[in-house]
């Protein structure tokens, strides 16, 4: 569907009608099935509506109805990038529930496709947001670089989406020794490509024009409307789950938890870069350092009575599984809070006074991941100064919805 | 990293709230009835200086709705305030007022599990879509679909 514009009314006082641009839910801009409808005044943006419902699956319903053994490939399916992230965050959760001791080869096997898969991610965020500013070269060169992560992952587990990799009690692939090898043999390259992009958004003019000063979110407003991940890393806030709530083998590989303070796109980029430098850290540390013994133990088919909430810090951020069992095969309820429900409150933030033609890169900024996350958000902003913003008129504003389609 | 809480320090101040315990290391949960949630996150957050609401998770447990709070701060302990809510029109205040990020998860649970939140500034259709029958909730426990009930998408005379 084309872009569709559309006067609404004439505002008082205002030369020019408000203007109603309605993008989505397809349009070739857009990755993911999504709804902006953007009110704008000349080029700046006024409110925001953004409407995310088209993706329901009802994953949560379909997990109840299933024994664990076959919940875990459900959830993989939850989300196509991060389909360890959500594999993981429910085994351990149900492991810990089980009271299982997982085995360290088992830990670190789980660590090192985890950390592939924040590589890969990152690397594809970086080319999506350099493609949306138009700077494709960049947009090939990751996605390139990304090749070679891929192709490990797809030696390691069969797989290049859904790895598969997990089962309650371990992982169900163990790593060869050739595997480890050659997985070892492609980080120096990879290294080399990332420490380029470390470098190159330091001096890029394109990235510096597009990326500084956009979509800014300030360290207070991070924390008040919950953002997680490089989004809020970018913010100067220091949340990562792998340091607060140490899992799998995060507490044994040497890394540090990066931000920056610019809070812009431009921070949030960094974030990613330098992520990906401290997951190859890890991957390194991990591979070298891979301790002998089984992958996995064998696990009861019925857990006992219990609650956990799994949290797992996927690349978007934090991934929340809240997990209830009642003695059955299957589980009672399997909540789950996806990393981009969280930031959408901070996206719609972040765009009231922004330039139109920046909606794509503050969007993607987030790393939105529409599939798994589903919802919708919006904000209603209905005068037309913009510069101050009362708490109180935020929070109404972030649940109102009293224009548009209804 | 501020120092870190123990479940004692949690348990005393929060004593009038109910009963706290120690789920794990860094989970202290506490259990509370309905009318004291917004009080005692209000609580929380001053003197604990809790700033982040991770989620809020929903259980249909057959008799009751359970809410769960998980809220975490500076010193990353997670503290999750449950409350149950009876099944026949379950409602409790809305948090959304002292946690800005309350309000989308507050209108999830309202859409899957039909719980009503006083106080919420607009409390519409978020995740499922509009043309979802109004008094069905598909994440309780007895709800059946219907084959004569419309779900969605297109309807049956216009194929």
């Amino acid at each position: 569907m084309p872009i569709l514009s559309t006067a609404v009314s004439g505002r008082r006082g205002s030369d020019m009608p408000e203007v109603v641009v309605s993008i989505g839910p397809h349009h070739p801009a857009l990755k993911e099935p999504v709804n902006f409808k953007v009110v704008v005044d000349g080029e700046k943006i006024v409110r925001l509506e953004l409407d995310l419902s088209y993706n329901h699956r009802g994953i949560e319903k379909a997990a109840e109805q299933r024994d664990f053994v076959r919940v875990l490939p459900l959830m993989e399916r939850v989300c196509g990038i991060c389909s360890h992230a959500h594999s993981t965050a429910f085994a351990k959760g149900i492991e810990e529930i089980m009271q299982l001791e997982i085995p360290p080869r088992a830990q670190y096997i789980r660590t090192i496709i985890a950390e592939l898969e924040r590589m890969h991610s990152h690397l594809l965020w970086l080319g999506v947001a350099a493609h949306l500013i138009g700077f494709n070269t960049l947009f090939m060169w990751t996605w390139r670089d990304r090749e070679a992560v891929q192709d490990t992952v797809e030696e390691m587990s069969g797989n290049r989406v859904h790895y598969g990799m997990n089962e309650v009690g371990g992982v169900r692939r163990d790593l060869t020794p050739a595997q480890v090898t050659a997985a070892l043999g492609r980080l120096p390259n990879l290294e080399e490509r990332i420490n380029k992009y470390v470098d190159m958004v330091n001096y890029e003019e394109t990235m510096l024009i597009r990326f500084r000063g956009v979509g800014k979110l300030s360290k207070e407003e991070a924390l008040r409307y919950g953002t997680v991940g490089p989004t809020a890393r970018a913010s100067g806030v220091d949340y990562d789950i792998r340091k607060d709530d140490p899992y799998l083998a995060y507490a044994d590989a040497p890394w540090s938890v990066v931000t920056d303070t610019n809070g812009d796109v431009y921070g949030r980029t960094r974030v990613r870069i330098w992520e990906a430098q401290e997951s190859l850290k890890i991957i390194r540390y991990c591979l070298e350092n891979l301790p002998e013994g089984p992958i996995r133990v064998p696990a009861p088919k019925h857990a006992p009575k219990g609650e956990i909430l799994s949290r797992y810090e996927a690349p978007r951020g934090e991934l929340a599984h809240f997990i209830r069992t009642n003695g059955t095969d299957k589980v009672e309820r399997v909540d789950i809070r996806t990393p981009t429900l969280a930031n959408w409150t901070s996206v719609a933030m972040c765009l009231v006074n922004q330039n139109i033609a920046d909606i794509p890169v503050i969007v993607a900024a987030i790393d939105p991941c529409l599939s798994c996350t589903s919802r919708i958000t919006l904000l209603d902003k209905r005068t037309k100064r913009t510069d101050i913003i009362s708490f109180d008129d935020l929070s109404r504003r972030m649940c109102s919805r009293d224009h548009g389609q209804e | 990293m501020t120092e870190s809480l123990t479940l004692d320090i949690v348990a005393g101040k929060m004593k009038e709230f109910g009963n706290a315990e120690q789920v794990r290391k860094n989970r202290i949960r506490i259990t509370t009835p309905p009318d004291r949630v917004h009080e005692a996150i209000r609580m929380i957050q001053a003197i604990f200086g809790f700033d982040r609401l991770i989620t809020i998770s929903a259980v249909d447990n057959g008799r009751t709705l359970e809410l769960v709070y998980h809220l975490t701060g500076p010193h990353r302990m997670v503290v999750s305030i449950a409350v149950e809510l009876p099944r026949d029109q379950p409602a409790i205040p809305t948090t959304s007022d002292i946690l800005p990020s309350a309000a989308i998860y507050e209108r999830q649970i309202h859409d899957l599990f039909g719980i009503q939140f006083p106080g919420h500034p607009r409390l519409t259709k978020i995740i499922l879509n509009e043309d979802w029958p109004q008094d069905e909730f598909p994440l309780r426990k007895d709800w059946e679909p219907h084959a004569d009930t419309f779900y969605g998408g297109i309807r049956k005379e216009r194929i």
